[in-house]
């Protein structure tokens, strides 16, 4: 069993007092004592505010923090139970805090929290970010669905700025929603919820090992949901700061752990997409997802650059991913000055599909593969950026959704470099 | 005698609490009365409660049962005589059992003499003894205690052409406290009763004695006045006799009717009731522990009264909303089960029948401090009727055996006060003292084996708790002290079994001594004592040091 290598004593000890549960939220940490305390105490609101009734338990699961983080969790003292507007809960509200290793990993964080909400029995779960300035509401939001309803996934949904979330908006979205066939915009997020269903069989996967497991798995948990006939949605919670600048992964780590997780979930998956053709919106909780006005970013001539330059230098590595025809549109784009440069959505999407055929078959070695599509994406974002400095968030909206569109149109073209021998 | 001695006898009390008419017929009308109230003594001797709490006995026209008192010094022909009660009240003390009545200070019937010339004239000398109003807009925004029935607390009086005063049915008019001639009265009338020999008297309506405008008309200074000025008169004139209050408010509030222990000697912890039944339910001591904190120190002198169920309804005045909600909905989901803000029903259905959590909540009952009531017929496991209306479906007649009336009255069926329960799980036929009193696994041989228990350590009546902090909060554990004297008690709340590790440290070397079985415990060391507990056990050790 997972959980009897994976669960120290004192953890059991703790987990053996809370029983069984019906709402677990999880905070995986690692070094977040300044902002820790801000969270818990927005977990606990929610408690006392939306569940009153039910079993409940806040779990830390701590990567190995040295700035006293789990301390600062179990001395915080509990708010006398939002007395201030005469709600409280009529029960415990447990804290429970464990370790699960020295060094930080998503992946075992989650597993961690997966092992304790199988045994404890949780009927839903959320997973939360002490980064984020949570409201009590977004726990709320994250964990009814899969408690009032039948749902197995939820997904969050966020008011945006115009420009914030890019690599989702042009890549991870419709790239997953046209193979899985399932309109979840948010599958990459520090937010999310589910059901002690899709807990324990994800538990009980046998992927633990697998670095896009680790480093992703809120994705993984969505598609597995997915492919197992789980119900799906998303839950809006409202506007999300973007992380202080320098304060996350940069642009090639970011892309390596996302866009590597999501073709490791077409190759893992596989059975379950290739006959699945359209697509469906899933139910949707509160606001669709939202956008705000932004001034564009200053000039992104850099990254143009960066594009001109990556396809020259990785032009042997790109030869081995990329059909010729494809490469030779790539190479002749870059040709072109800044000021006519366009990354067409058609020539995106094949491009795209190609280096998940490549990905699958291993045609180089994948990090390789996922360092290439770094400068492809710096172009194809330059020419967004261009396209929509201007333009009304209907239009780029409807620009957006036109992209989709032409991944769900080449699917097919996406199945068949999936089965080619080359 | 040795009952004149010991003037604290209400602290170490287990009291028992009937009405004179439901417990035993002994004429045949229907209607219980003191002469068979006498003839059930030894029974209630072999339960092993030693105090008696008589709800009203006095003529009345009964409609509240009885709090509607139409003369204070005298018994309802219906219940017996003067003499009876007399009987009664020394058969009691010679076997040791101490007897409370009912004092209802804070209003009349309309049909009291008192009311009937306070309101003939506005010249009577009696009309300032009630609380008169030409318009019904004084005290404007006094909450209405019974909000099923009454509109406002004034009411019409269209032969004196004037409003009156009354914070409970409109039939029972608010007496004026302010009028000294008031108080001298209700003076006379404890006189008169402890002159007889009771032992204690249970005040009703407490908070509401002074009126004020301006204020809530509840906890007034002056209403505290006036009991302090009734302690005084009754400790200087009969010493040993006990005062209780029913203050149906927060514990905080509650406090100050303990005064500097000059004013009640006992009162009702209201708060605690509900959440005693929530803990269960909930299967989390949080409730408990919560009002517990809340609840101030009184005097060493005084004490909490503690209970599960009484006449009334399972009041919730004294929970949150969210609380109410939830006891509603965990207990009362029939909306024939509520009335005002409560639960009128009896243990045992709350409880579903269920053996191990009617025992639980007794063994509670029993273990946290405070002077604990048991209510007629609960010690067997009595069911209700709510569907007899008012508050009556828990004050059905007493069943003794599977016979006749329940063995209560040779009188038709037809003719008792009350229908009988008899459902096929409630019912007297399998409901019923005789038929408990033939085996010993019977949950009344049960509660006489608890009550036995506690009776014999003065702990449980006296001494202090300290609550156990284990991170299981299924399981509220605490520790009585008296002197020497220690008792853990560890209480299972949930439905499953339970493991839990106490922080035993202050007690190393100390040898758990179950007190049921007598059976010995592997002495306390140095790592937390592990116990483990099926579903609603709970366990009362004597801790020793050997």
């Amino acid at each position: 069993m997972a959980e009897d290598i994976l669960l120290g004593d004192d953890f059991l000890r703790q987990l053996m007092s809370v029983g069984e549960v019906d709402l677990l939220v999880a905070i995986p940490t690692y070094n977040n004592a300044g902002t820790v305390a801000q969270a818990i105490q927005a977990i606990e609101d929610s408690y006392q505010q939306n569940f009153v009734r039910d079993r409940v338990v806040i779990l830390n699961v701590d990567g190995g923090s040295t700035d006293h983080t789990t301390e600062t969790i179990l001395n915080m003292n509990g708010r006398k139970a939002g007395a201030h507007r005469g709600i409280t809960s009529l029960r415990t509200v447990h804290r429970v805090t464990t370790q699960y290793g020295r060094t930080p990993s998503q992946g075992m964080a989650l597993r961690t929290v997966l092992a304790a909400a199988d045994l404890l029995r949780a009927r839903s779960c959320a997973i939360v970010s002490p980064a984020t300035t949570l409201d009590s509401s977004w726990i709320a939001s994250l964990l009814r669905p899969a408690y009032r309803q039948d749902f197995s996934f939820v997904a969050p949904l966020y008011t945006r700025t115009k420009f914030q979330g890019l690599l989702a908006r042009n890549l991870l979205y419709p790239m997953s929603r046209a193979v899985f066939g399932l309109r979840i915009r948010e599958m990459y997020s520090d937010e999310w919820g589910f059901s002690g269903r899709l807990a324990t069989q994800c538990l009980d996967q046998n992927l633990w090992g697998d670095e896009a497991v680790r480093a992703r798995p809120e994705a993984w948990m969505a598609v597995t949901a997915i492919c197992s006939g789980m119900k799906c949605c998303q839950s809006f919670l409202g506007p999300k700061a973007p992380p202080p600048a320098g304060s996350g992964p940069d642009i090639v780590e970011t892309i390596r752990q996302t866009v590597g997780n999501l073709f490791w979930c077409f190759e893992t998956f596989q059975d379950h997409w290739m006959d699945r053709t359209g697509t469906e919106s899933v139910p949707t909780f509160g606001s669709d997802h939202e956008l705000t006005p932004e001034d564009a970013p200053a000039s992104q001539e850099k990254s143009f650059e960066l594009f001109r330059t990556g396809v020259k230098q990785l032009d042997d590595i790109l030869s081995s991913i990329l059909r010729p025809d494809t490469l030779s549109q790539i190479r002749k784009i870059a040709g072109v000055e800044a000021g006519k440069f366009r990354f067409e959505a058609e020539l995106w999407v094949r491009t795209l599909y190609e280096f998940a055929a490549s990905y699958h078959r291993t045609v180089i070695a994948r990090d390789h593969i996922l360092q290439a599509l770094v400068p492809l994406y710096r172009g194809q974002l330059y020419s967004f950026l261009q396209e929509h400095r201007a333009s009304s968030l209907e239009e780029m909206e409807a620009d957006s959704e036109a992209l989709c569109l032409e991944f769900e149109r080449h699917k097919p073209y996406l199945i068949e470099r999936w089965k080619a021998k080359n | 005698m040795a009952l004149q001695d010991n003037n604290l006898w209400y602290k170490d009390a287990v009291i028992y609490q009937l009405h004179v008419r439901t417990f035993c017929d002994s004429d045949g009308n229907g209607i219980g009365d003191f002469r068979g109230l006498t003839n059930k003594l030894d029974y209630l001797q072999e339960l092993g409660i030693n105090a008696i709490w008589l709800l009203p006995f006095y003529p009345s026209p009964l409609r509240d049962d009885g709090y509607d008192i139409s003369d204070y010094t005298s018994v309802n022909p219906t219940y017996g005589t003067i003499d009876d009660f007399k009987t009664f009240l020394a058969a009691a003390h010679s076997r040791r059992i101490r007897v409370i009545t009912e004092l209802v200070l804070n209003h009349t019937s309309d049909q009291h003499p008192w009311f009937q010339e306070a309101r003939s004239s506005r010249e009577n000398p009696k009309r300032d003894w009630y609380v008169w109003s030409d318009t019904d807009n004084k005290y404007h925004g006094v909450r209405i205690i019974f909000l099923d029935t009454e509109m406002s607390n004034w009411a019409w009086d269209p032969i004196s052409k004037s409003y009156y005063w009354h914070r409970f049915f409109n039939h029972q008019p608010d007496l004026n406290f302010d009028n000294p001639a008031v108080r001298e009265a209700m003076w006379d009338v404890m006189k008169f009763w402890c002159d007889i020999g009771v032992d204690g008297f249970r005040l009703d309506a407490v908070p509401y004695l002074v009126e004020r405008e301006g204020t809530s008309c509840e906890n007034l200074p002056e209403t505290h006045g006036v009991i302090r000025e009734l302690r005084k008169r009754l400790d200087s004139a009969y010493p040993g006799k006990m005062l209780l209050a029913e203050a149906n408010q927060w514990p905080a509030d509650v406090r100050d009717y303990f005064g500097n222990a000059d004013e009640f000697h006992m009162a009702f912890h209201f708060p605690l009731m509900p959440r005693m039944f929530m803990a269960v339910k909930l299967e989390d001591r949080k409730p408990i522990i919560e009002i517990l904190e809340q609840t101030p120190q009184i005097p060493d002198t005084c004490q909490w009264c503690i209970f599960l169920r009484n006449h009334d309804e399972l009041t919730l005045e004294m929970v949150t909303d969210i609380e109410r909600d939830y006891m509603y909905d965990a207990f009362a989901n029939d909306k024939a089960m509520r009335i005002n803000l409560g639960i009128r029903r009896r243990l045992a259905p709350m409880m579903e029948n269920d053996r191990r959590r009617i025992e639980l909540l007794n063994g509670l009952l029993l273990s946290m401090p405070g002077t604990p009531i048991i209510y007629y017929g609960d010690e067997i496991g009595m069911g209700d009727n709510i569907y007899l209306g008012d508050r009556n479906g828990v004050r059905t007649p007493m069943q003794w055996n599977g016979g006749w009336n329940a063995g209560f009255s040779s009188a038709d069926p037809e003719r008792l006060y009350s229908p009988l329960i008899s459902n096929p799980v409630y019912g007297y036929q399998s409901i019923n003292v005789d038929s408990q009193r033939r085996s010993e696994h019977s949950l009344l041989s049960w509660t006489k084996s608890v009550i036995q228990t506690r009776n014999s350590f003065r702990v449980f009546s006296r001494g202090s708790i300290e609550f156990l902090s284990p991170s299981n909060h299924r399981v509220l554990a605490y520790v009585r002290q008296l002197g020497e004297e220690k008792v853990l008690v560890v209480n299972n709340l949930s439905s499953s079994a339970q493991a839990v590790e106490l922080n035993l440290q202050s007690y190393k070397g100390h040898i758990p001594i179950e007190m049921f079985g007598r059976n010995l415990f592997p002495r306390i060391g140095e790592l937390p004592y592990l116990l483990t507990l099926a579903p609603y056990q709970f366990f009362w050790f004597r801790l020793r040091r050997i």
